[in-house]
């Protein structure tokens, strides 16, 4: 496909251009000097990452399922909890406690998996100073959650049972202050000092395992 | 002559960027809701002349390994796919056709769950009203799902596009678009 003349200068144009604009026939443009090479270096290799960048975040995944990398044992972030009967709880209340917070919500089958392995540490492991924080995320919180809290049964080695640990309503600004956040179920365990031990995204894969990650923090 | 750029931190340019690229492959497999389902909107007529019905379809490609819930998904809690328009005056929804889910079974639903993989298409039956306005009009539609893979499943996504209707006087010429799509029956879940 030819282009326009406009767009599309002949060879002649060119060098007429060309010609007007250099410093005159037989001359050598002078090298741009070091400063304007590595300015035009940076601003070139800055450009090219922010594309890169972009491309990466609209055509790559995001994240990745499992253990999501933590910061060494950052300590948790200072969230208020909406409990289900209206009152807030901090996370700071329950320091001391070994503390799994459990994103899910009513409409995420691999996070109702988990329920029955998390009644079982709760179980297990309530004496020792632990407990489960169940943070639901639908979206239309209390209405849903509650009802669906109060009527669900779960087979813990055979036996139906309700839900044994706290419930909340969250949402998706509370999840991400826990970093890693982008789908459910989410679970972050802290140790009693208030650190961010393991997060996860994604199913726990294994309950024994998981058990006996929790246990090494008593 | 002289390149601008040094060779050498050309190469350390490049590398770097392959890094980049590499790593962010490496470590990434769940994308945002948002970018799990793509969706494109089609019309079956153009122009529409006023009176007739006309076809919507939206084609849905779904990103591979992950599967959102059919229009009527097997538990009551989970959240169904749908097709909302917002119809300028003069079209009026006839019916909203969904395809019938796959049944599948997942790590955490052994007994299965009805869902769309890979793509899925959404038609809507539009009339257009004997008084239509005439010209181009714009469809907004809203396609609500909610995504799932293996092991994770994603928020709910209300999703906007946009179709382009022209209505045209009664008894106007109007050609078929897309065969493709709208030669086949649509099959109702």
């Amino acid at each position: 496909m030819s282009l326009p003349s406009e767009a599309s200068p002949s060879m002649d144009d060119r060098e007429a251009g060309a010609s007007k604009s250099g410093t005159g026939q037989g001359e050598t443009p002078s090298p741009p000097s070091p400063v304007v090479k590595k300015a035009v270096l940076i601003i070139v290799t800055v450009v090219g990452l922010m594309g890169l960048a972009w491309l990466a975040d609209h055509y790559l995944p995001a994240a990745q399922t499992g253990e999501v990398k933590t910061a060494g044992g950052a300590l948790a972030p200072n969230v208020t909890f909406r409990g289900m009967d209206g009152n807030d709880v901090t996370l700071a209340q329950f320091k001391g406690k070994v503390v799994l917070v459990n994103f899910w919500a009513t409409w995420c089958e691999p996070c109702k998996i988990e329920i029955p392995w998390l009644i079982e540490y709760q179980q297990k492991y309530a004496s020792r100073g632990f407990t489960v924080l169940g943070v639901a995320m639908d979206e239309e919180g209390k209405q849903v959650v509650e009802p669906w809290v109060q009527k669900e049964r779960f087979d813990v080695n055979g036996q139906q049972l309700p839900i044994n640990y706290p419930i909340f309503v969250g949402n998706d600004p509370l999840a991400e202050q826990f970093g890693g956040y982008i789908g459910l179920p989410f679970s972050v365990l802290i140790s009693r000092d208030g650190k961010v031990v393991k997060k996860q995204l994604g199913m726990i894969l294994d309950k024994d395992k998981f058990a006996k990650e929790i246990e090494s923090l008593f | 002559m002289k390149s601008i750029f040094p060779l050498r931190s050309l190469r350390l340019c490049i590398l770097g960027a392959s890094w980049f690229l590499l790593f962010s492959s490496a470590t990434a497999q769940v994308p945002r809701a948002a970018d799990v389902v793509a969706p494109e909107a089609y019309v079956s007529l153009a122009p529409v002349p006023r009176g007739r019905a006309v076809e919507l379809a939206v084609v849905a490609r779904i990103r591979s390994g992950f599967h959102i819930n059919s229009h009527k998904p097997t538990d009551e809690y989970l959240i169904p796919t749908a097709l909302s328009a917002d119809l300028p005056p003069g079209l009026r929804l006839l019916d909203t056709v969904y395809p019938p889910g796959q049944i599948r079974k997942f790590k955490f639903a052994p007994d299965g769950l009805s869902v769309y993989e890979n793509g899925v298409t959404l038609r809507m039956k539009l009339e257009a009203a004997a008084d239509a306005p005439l010209g181009q009009r714009k469809v907004p539609l809203l396609l609500h799902y909610q995504a799932c893979n293996d092991e994770v499943c994603l928020p709910p996504v209300k999703l906007p596009l946009t179709a382009e209707i022209e209505i045209a006087p009664a008894g106007a010429a109007a050609q078929p678009q897309h065969p493709e799509i709208f030669s086949a029956p649509a099959a109702k879940q």
